[in-house]
């Protein structure tokens, strides 16, 4: 039908159904107040300084007096009496010229962004996004349109394009490409080296002995099991490289070996024991393992990442009081792979009990029934069935340990003892040695090597996404664990937990002890020392950044799961990509990224205390992330539909509908965000200024100049603080949760 | 009683679904729905009757077409601009607010004055029946009631056209029957345009005024319960509304000729062969003295109020349904002769 021929033409032009004016307009004037009445650069690091030269006006860029005009177009244009969606996708051409000239000119010029600038950029995308939603090429309303734009803008800014300055600085130094640093980093001793001079054995004959009894070893397995002749040595090949590389990580020397070897450590160990602890804990017949596994299970969360290794050279160490007090020996056999691998045991292991444990209750107990039903004894259950149905969770248990002992940096630092790790590497090549790209080196190597175990996980497990479905619990019996394994079992877990226990009673003990290994006599001098010196400051520093970023990073992780699990849009696989990116970074990378991409040209942010926010905001945004898309999965979508159809807006539907749902969830992650904010270590120990110290950095400093009652007090008052904070606010948040949600079925 | 409701016509013109590459969910439909009119969307699961109904709710974007409210087309609108409102499946009750809170909430959202509501919300509980039970919270109510609450809540904020997918799934049989008819009820006592999604023709064919039966996102047919029933357009139609033999015959213009058994017919089709569709309750067993089609029983199964048979025409199966016991003496394997109720055949192309 021709739309001229029909009497509608004759109506006035004011669509019927639609908006009279488009919701593009208090953005285009947010962005005109913002451009005209505040400055849009700053002189340099300040951002609350009013000077006259840096006004948009005053500076008369032609770029800038587009951005101006553009942003007065769309102001008008939202007035024009015509149908909704053309007039917003005359909106949108203006905005897009406005946002595009304003970011061409902080290009050009490089000047710091100010606040003006703040107000103009978050205008214009805010005004991109009513546009977008008004035209229809956005499913959803304005709200969701600008949150997608500003989402996807924040993993660019803060997520991808850091990471990608390490890549770059890497290989392109002083402005060309420059493969130089990169292969003279890759042959230096440090990075990997196999024959050393200085020892009195071999390296390399070693490693090649052992390449050779893996070659041997290989064809021999092969040959009794009657393969092909070209199997034979297909395997007698792999076994020949397989025990090459064991060999190298072996008597090599260097960062990569070093740290491959611990992963070959820590990895499968700390998955067996998650195993068994997951297996205990569902199945035992004791209650006390159950509950034993709980603190287990919260302990390392509420940990800052090195203090067990800290608390272990008090009990372990040269001083310590097992080895030196009662044993009466005096080595330093913790202070390299052996005591490092243990501290990360301890530390991992309880991460990969519970991916383990959630991996158990979802398996459908009828399987095991029937197996039984069958004449499978536990035995057999245990191997024929439980063991192939968790081999999945396994596979994410071994990868996420592989994952964090390799970005582990506390407590190589601590334990590292004179090896090299490539966490630590890192960090020492840039503040020790001073050689930002050789840290671009070790930070793009290692980069490489998480990133992919972690997408091989992803790739393994399938999915590669937040939104995965998780098995419910099913009712019916467990097969029980066989007699002798669960006594096995039960005497690890006895002697773990003794041990932990002792770990954190000496760090308690030591803050009180005038010095350890010397002189335990009681003593408040530690804490006197802690209130009256930095140490306190620093902590209520700490403290504030966290929970400044906390908000942020509960909200913003609200809001990535709602788009990301609710809504369908043009970027959200990428969105979904960057969160997951930020997730499995390891801590320095992402620390060196931070500085090399936020030290100069618009976006200049170091030393402040605003990029050590920024960074625990987007450290943390996926644990906030993963609980609002489990609470959301809990929500059936067709209550916020309901509500779409009764004509609330999105915001509407999140304030009235989501957030008293979720209020438990929210607070949960919004508690854990501030509690992995302030045992943060390896992301902000770059990123620290004189009067911007962080605790775990201080704590971390005082160790190292070996301040070990100060830096147990510490320990103490951080750890006892966010177990009071976690223990209260959650108990809070149950009951709020009860009240809001009222009766439930 | 809902006052001041303003129907409005409903027009789809060309309007297509695709999730992903190729997936055609709604693919080129067109269709007219009059003022007050309750239209409903049938079809297999997967038909692409729900992605229509959440097009025009504008939870779902179109590919390409237009959605015309009273000749205004709202495509691209935003789902909360447009004046229509569905029921769900689930009702969607929302499980932190009581009953009143449940109905007020389109209400409040649209920041109405608070005794208004207070009024609106009054008169949407009585219109359904549930006075008093305002502080209610919904896991307190029975299925029947969450679904009247649903209807409250939708109706209140006076939708120019009422969307409902597939409202009766979740009560149980005997109150299935009942919940509809309430809802036919009001529908036409409140002359408000609705659309109904549903996979169940029983349902479809008592409670419309008109049917579109949908396949594979395509508009397979339009037209009355009656029409869909005694005139299906394809085979499809024919076997998803009730059940239908298929039978190979020829047609003149003016007799049906079914393997020698002639009778008049009239429908529009064009003379040469085709297939002759027969619904079961249509064969009767034929009197010595008349015209009839020759047939062998192969078996036969009595239900009290009716006996089934199933019989071999020719080499094909008929299916038949008769009131009563029929003729009881047939045997299993006895020729027989049967004659058709020339109103429940009609014709369709030939395979």
């Amino acid at each position: 039908m021709d739309a001229s021929s029909t009497p509608n033409a004759l109506r006035p032009r004011r669509p019927a159904a639609g908006l009279a004016v488009s919701g593009a307009w208090l953005p285009a004037a947010l962005a005109i107040v913002g451009w005209w009445a505040l400055p849009i650069g700053r002189p340099n690091r300040p951002f609350l300084t009013l000077e006259p030269d840096l006004y948009a006006a005053s500076i008369g860029h032609p770029l800038l007096w587009l951005t101006l005009f553009a942003a007065v177009a769309a102001l008008a244009l939202s007035f024009l009496p015509v149908p909704t969606a053309r007039r917003a996708d005359m909106v949108l051409a203006v905005g897009v010229v406005a946002l595009a000239s304003v970011v061409a000119w902080f290009m050009i010029s490089t000047t710091p962004f100010g606040m003006g600038a703040l107000l103009v950029l978050a205008g214009l995308v805010m005004l991109l996004g009513n546009a977008l939603s008004e035209s229809g090429r956005v499913q959803g309303d304005a709200f969701i349109a600008s949150s997608i734009l500003f989402v996807s803008l924040f993993v660019l800014l803060f997520i991808l394009y850091p990471l990608f300055t390490v890549l770059r600085s890497s290989i392109y130094i002083d402005g060309r490409f420059d493969f130089s640093v990169f292969l003279r980093t890759m042959q230096h001793p440090l990075f990997f080296m196999l024959g050393n001079d200085r020892s009195a054995v071999d390296e390399v004959a070693l490693t090649l002995r052992w390449s050779l009894a893996g070659l041997i070893g290989f064809a021999t397995f092969a040959l009794w099991r009657r393969v092909r002749w070209t199997a034979v040595l297909a395997r007698a090949v792999l076994g020949g490289a397989l025990g090459f590389v064991l060999g190298a990580l072996i008597y090599g020397n260097g960062a990569l070996p070093t740290s491959l070897l611990l992963v070959s450590i820590v990895a499968p160990t700390a998955t067996l024991l998650g195993l068994a602890f997951a297996l205990l804990g569902q199945r035992g017949r004791l209650g006390a393992v159950r509950r034993s596994l709980d603190v287990i299970s919260i302990l390392p969360i509420i940990t800052p990442p090195f203090v067990l290794a800290f608390a272990m050279i008090f009990l372990l160490g040269r001083r310590g009081l097992v080895t030196y007090n009662l044993l009466d020996m005096q080595s330093s056999w913790i202070f390299g792979i052996p005591g490092v691998a243990l501290a990360q045991i301890l530390a991992f292991t309880p991460i990969a009990y519970l991916l383990l444990r959630g991996s158990l209750s979802s398996l459908n107990p009828a399987l095991e029934e029937a197996a039984q039903t069958l004449g499978a004894g536990p035995w057999v259950t245990l191997r024929t069935i439980t063991w192939p149905l968790v081999r999945p969770g396994l596979a994410a248990a071994f990868l996420l340990s592989m994952i964090e002992s390799l970005a582990d940096f506390g407590n190589p630092i601590i334990l590292g003892g004179n090896r090299k790790y490539m966490a630590t590497e890192v960090y020492l090549s840039l503040t020790g040695r001073f050689n930002p790209n050789e840290a671009a080196v070790y930070g793009a190597v290692l980069l490489l090597m998480v990133l992919g175990a972690f997408f091989l996980q992803r790739w393994w497990l399938g999915g590669g996404s937040f939104v995965t479905v998780t098995g419910k619990p099913t009712s019916g019996a467990l097969a029980s664990i066989p007699r002798g394994l669960e006594v096995g079992l039960t005497v690890v877990l006895f002697v773990w937990t003794v041990f932990v226990a002792a770990l954190y009673l000496s760090i308690v003990v030591g803050s009180f002890a005038q010095l350890w290994g010397v002189n335990y006599t009681f003593t408040l001098r530690h804490y006197q020392d802690f209130f009256a010196g930095a140490g306190w400051e620093v902590f209520l520093f700490t403290a504030r950044v966290a929970a400044i970023s906390a908000v942020p990073a509960m909200l913003l992780g609200f809001l990535v799961a709602y788009l990301v699990a609710r809504q369908r849009f043009f970027g959200r696989r990428f969105v979904e990509f960057g969160s997951l990116l930020s997730f499995a970074t390891p801590g320095t990378v992402m620390g060196v990224a931070y500085i090399f991409a936020f030290n100069t040209g618009p976006v200049l942010l170091t030393a402040s205390a605003t990029i050590i926010v920024i960074a625990l905001v987007f450290r943390n945004m996926p644990v906030a992330i993963r609980a609002a898309v489990a609470g959301l999965a809990q929500i059936d979508p067709s209550l916020e539909e309901a509500s779409t159809m009764l004509r609330a807006r999105s915001l509407t539907t999140m304030r009235r509908v989501l957030f008293p749902l979720l209020i438990n969830t929210l607070v949960t992650g919004l508690i854990f965000a501030f509690v992995t904010a302030m045992t943060a270590v390896s992301q902000v120990i770059f990123l620290v200024s004189p009067g911007n110290q962080f605790a775990t950095v201080l704590l971390l400093g005082w160790v190292d100049q070996g301040q070990l009652g100060r830096a147990a007090a510490m320990g103490t008052i951080l750890i006892v603080s966010l177990l009071l904070v976690i223990v209260v606010v959650l108990q809070l948040a149950r009951m709020l949760g009860a009240r809001m949600v009222g009766v439930r079925t | 009683m809902i006052s001041g409701l303003k129907p409005a016509t409903v027009e789809l013109r060309g309007l297509v679904k695709r999730f992903g590459k190729d997936v055609y969910a709604v693919d080129d439909v067109d269709l007219h729905i009059a003022r007050g009119e309750l239209l409903t969307l049938l079809g297999p699961s997967g038909c692409g009757k729900t992605t229509a109904l959440r097009l025009i709710a504008g939870l779902e974007r179109p590919t390409a077409g237009q959605i015309l409210l009273d000749d205004e087309d709202v495509a691209r609108l935003p789902a909360y601009l447009r004046d229509v409102t569905m029921v769900f499946q689930s009702y969607a009750l929302f499980p932190h607010m009581n009953v009143f809170e449940n109905v007020a909430y389109g209400l409040r959202v649209a920041r109405r004055p608070k005794d208004e509501i207070g009024t609106r919300v009054e008169e949407a509980l009585a219109m359904v029946g549930l006075e008093g039970l305002a502080h209610r919270t919904p896991s307190q109510l029975s299925g029947g009631q969450q679904q009247r609450v649903a209807l409250a809540r939708a109706l209140v904020i006076r939708p120019r056209v009422l969307l409902f997918d597939e409202p009766l799934s979740n009560l149980d049989a005997k109150l299935r029957k009942r919940v509809r008819e309430d809802i036919r009820e009001l529908q036409q006592r409140l002359g408000i345009t609705s659309v109904y999604v549903t996979h169940d023709q029983e349902e479809a064919l008592a409670i419309s005024d008109r049917v579109v039966v949908m396949r594979e996102g395509v508009v397979e047919q339009i037209g009355s319960p009656h029409e869909l029933y005694t005139r299906p357009a394809s085979r499809f139609v024919a076997d998803f509304i009730g059940s239908a033999n298929f039978l190979p015959g020829r047609y003149d213009g003016q007799q049906i000729d079914l393997l020698g058994y002639r009778w008049t017919h009239e429908q529009d089709v064009a003379a040469g062969p085709v297939t002759v569709m027969v619904r079961p309750e249509a064969v009767e067993f034929a009197r010595d003295d008349e015209p009839a089609l020759e047939a062998t029983l192969m078996s036969s199964a009595y239900l009290g109020a009716a006996t089934e048979y199933v019989f071999d025409v020719a080499g094909t199966e008929l299916f038949a349904t008769m009131s009563g016991g029929g003729m009881s003496a047939a045997e299993k394997g006895d020729r027989v002769r049967l004659r058709l109720k020339p109103t429940a055949v009609s014709l369709l192309p030939p395979d």
